[in-house]
């Protein structure tokens, strides 16, 4: 009983704070990884996707997870269940389909070697570091505004309708690049003026201000290839008349 | 679709979506940069969790405040619904609703005439005789309803109790409240029994009686007047006293009047207050002798007035 109420305060805590969270997930790992291997109906490895799932559906049971509703464990049991249950569900769609990484045979290359290796592996790990150092510089941006890429990904709109009112909003910030040289000197997102420049609610904007601060941080220079990643959005936007 | 990976952590990763999401997703051994094309996206977010808790108390609030509502509508609703209908014929034909209470909840002219009777004439929350009162004199105003008008009410109610009981209420309502003023025929219909005709006496038809002197006296002082010209008729004429008792059990026919007091014309003017207040005219006749005396002036007039 006490170590359920120890339990309860550390989920809390972890609610707020991600280093918490992390340092709760470590100490639990046994435990998840016990559950995982009661799914698949055997010893489940580090290595194992299955395990992936494990850890970030206990993650969703720490977000998740309300006191007056039950115990923490039952709780973070069910969810590991269920998401691995999905994955495999999911996985299953691809039965009949033979895998691009499947062995032709034993031991020998993939298929996907084997088709067509037109690409540079050079290149692209090239490319992977130079993505990664990107992704680091806009990191440490992002932390001058005092976010992250999780907060961003909380915000985050799901609606495609929310989607296509923040897009305009990033898509008006591009064409008005005062907008992200003000926003980089001032350190403070110009929501007033986007609502009113794309033609969007500013309560939607605020609602997803991380984000939008996010994509607005992608359009300033210096991040091509996040830039290009992205690229479909305003392309796809620009296309349509304003 | 392709996810551009751009933050790992020990139990997810955060990848950059091609249509500019961002999404927490099952970190499968991920390195930052990397790109990925089947992801396992986390579900939870702790601001569902939060509404869900919120909504939780607001249903069954929700559903006592309606049933609350639904409770006092109904309660209001069963004041407004109508219990019976008095269709008011003069010649203005209007229908007045009640409900149980005898409150009126609807009033509706049934031809042009009564449309204009009731145009702009309130009647909420009131009852129906004080409607009753005012269309009639209303209908006066107008110059519908003359002297020697007739008055018909059809009454229509789901139980004949009320009918019935109603039907001699409001012509005793009517008559009271017509006595002073014009003289009328009220007839009373129930719709589900069949008529009861209850005739108020009608004065003669002597030309001069309504147009002169009595008429005049009686407007600016409708209520003592009555009084004052019975017994000034009483006064006027002695021997008429059994005559009178008689007159008013016969019915008081007009043309009985006639034929039966050719001289003392003013009498039976005079008298027809009484024959509708008998212990008035009684006491006021019998005790007070000199009452005739006092009240010598106007009999005189309205004796005089009748021989012309």
């Amino acid at each position: 009983m006490q170590n359920e109420h120890q339990i309860i305060g550390a989920v809390y805590a972890a609610k707020k704070d991600s280093q918490k969270a992390d340092d709760l997930i470590r100490d639990y790992i046994p435990f998840i990884r016990s559950e995982a291997s009661k799914c698949i109906s055997r010893f489940c490895t580090e290595q194992d996707d299955a395990f992936s799932i494990a850890m970030m559906a206990f993650h969703e049971a720490i977000l998740g997870y309300d006191g007056s509703r039950g115990a923490f464990l039952q709780y973070a049991a069910m969810l590991i269940r269920s998401r691995i249950i999905d994955y495999q569900r999911k996985e299953a769609r691809h039965q009949g389909h033979i895998s691009l990484y499947a062995e032709k045979n034993e031991g020998g290359p993939t298929i996907l070697e084997s088709l067509a290796d037109t690409r540079d592996h050079m290149e692209e790990s090239a490319n992977r570091q130079a993505t990664k150092q990107e992704i680091q510089e806009l990191s440490a941006v992002m932390a001058d505004f005092g976010v992250n890429f999780a907060d961003a990904a909380d915000h985050s709109p799901k609606q495609e309708r929310t989607l296509d009112a923040c897009s305009a909003a990033v898509q008006y910030a591009v064409e008005n690049q005062a907008l992200l040289e003000e926003m980089l000197r001032t350190k403070k997102l110009p929501l007033a003026k986007l609502a009113l420049g794309a033609q969007v609610e500013r309560k939607t904007l605020e609602r997803h201000r991380k984000y939008i601060l996010a994509m607005l941080l992608i359009q300033t220079n210096g991040y091509e290839i996040l830039r290009s990643h992205v690229g479909s959005v305003l392309r796809r936007k620009g296309g349509k008349p304003v | 679709m392709r996810y551009l990976v751009m933050e790992c952590h020990l139990s997810y990763a955060v990848v950059l979506t091609e249509d500019g999401r961002f999404l927490r997703v099952a970190n499968q051994h991920y390195t930052v940069g990397q790109t990925v094309w089947d992801v396992m996206e986390m579900q939870a977010s702790p601001a569902v969790s939060k509404g869900r808790r919120k909504a939780k108390w607001i249903y069954p609030l929700a559903a006592l405040a309606a049933c609350f509502i639904l409770a006092i509508a109904a309660v209001f609703q069963i004041d407004q619904r109508t219990y019976a209908s008095v269709y008011l014929t003069i010649n203005p034909e209007v229908r007045i609703d009640v409900n149980r209470k005898n409150l009126v909840v609807g009033l509706t002219g049934i031809n042009p005439e009564g449309e204009g009777l009731i145009a702009g004439y309130s009647y909420r929350h009131q009852p129906l005789e004080a409607v009753m009162d005012d269309l009639v004199d209303r209908a006066i105003e107008m110059e519908y309803l003359h002297e020697g008008g007739r008055i018909s009410l059809v009454l229509d109610a789901e139980s004949d109790e009320w009918a019935i009981q109603q039907s001699d209420a409001l012509t005793d309502q009517l008559r009271s409240h017509l006595e002073d003023k014009i003289s009328v025929t009220i007839e009373v219909t129930n719709s589900n029994i069949q008529s009861n005709q209850i005739i108020i006496p009608v004065d003669p038809p002597q030309s001069s009686y309504g147009d002169d002197d009595y008429g005049d006296d009686i407007q600016p002082s409708p209520t003592p007047q009555p009084t004052a010209v019975s017994d000034s008729g009483y006064g006027d004429d002695d021997d008429g006293q059994t005559d009178y008792g008689l007159q008013a059990d016969s019915g008081y026919g007009s043309s009985a009047y006639a034929s039966q007091a050719p001289g003392g014309s003013g009498y039976g003017n005079s008298g027809w207050g009484d024959s509708d207040s008998d212990a008035d005219s009684d006491s006021g006749y019998g005790g007070q002798s000199g009452y005739g005396g006092s009240d010598d002036d106007g009999s005189d007039d309205d004796s005089s007035d009748y021989d012309d």
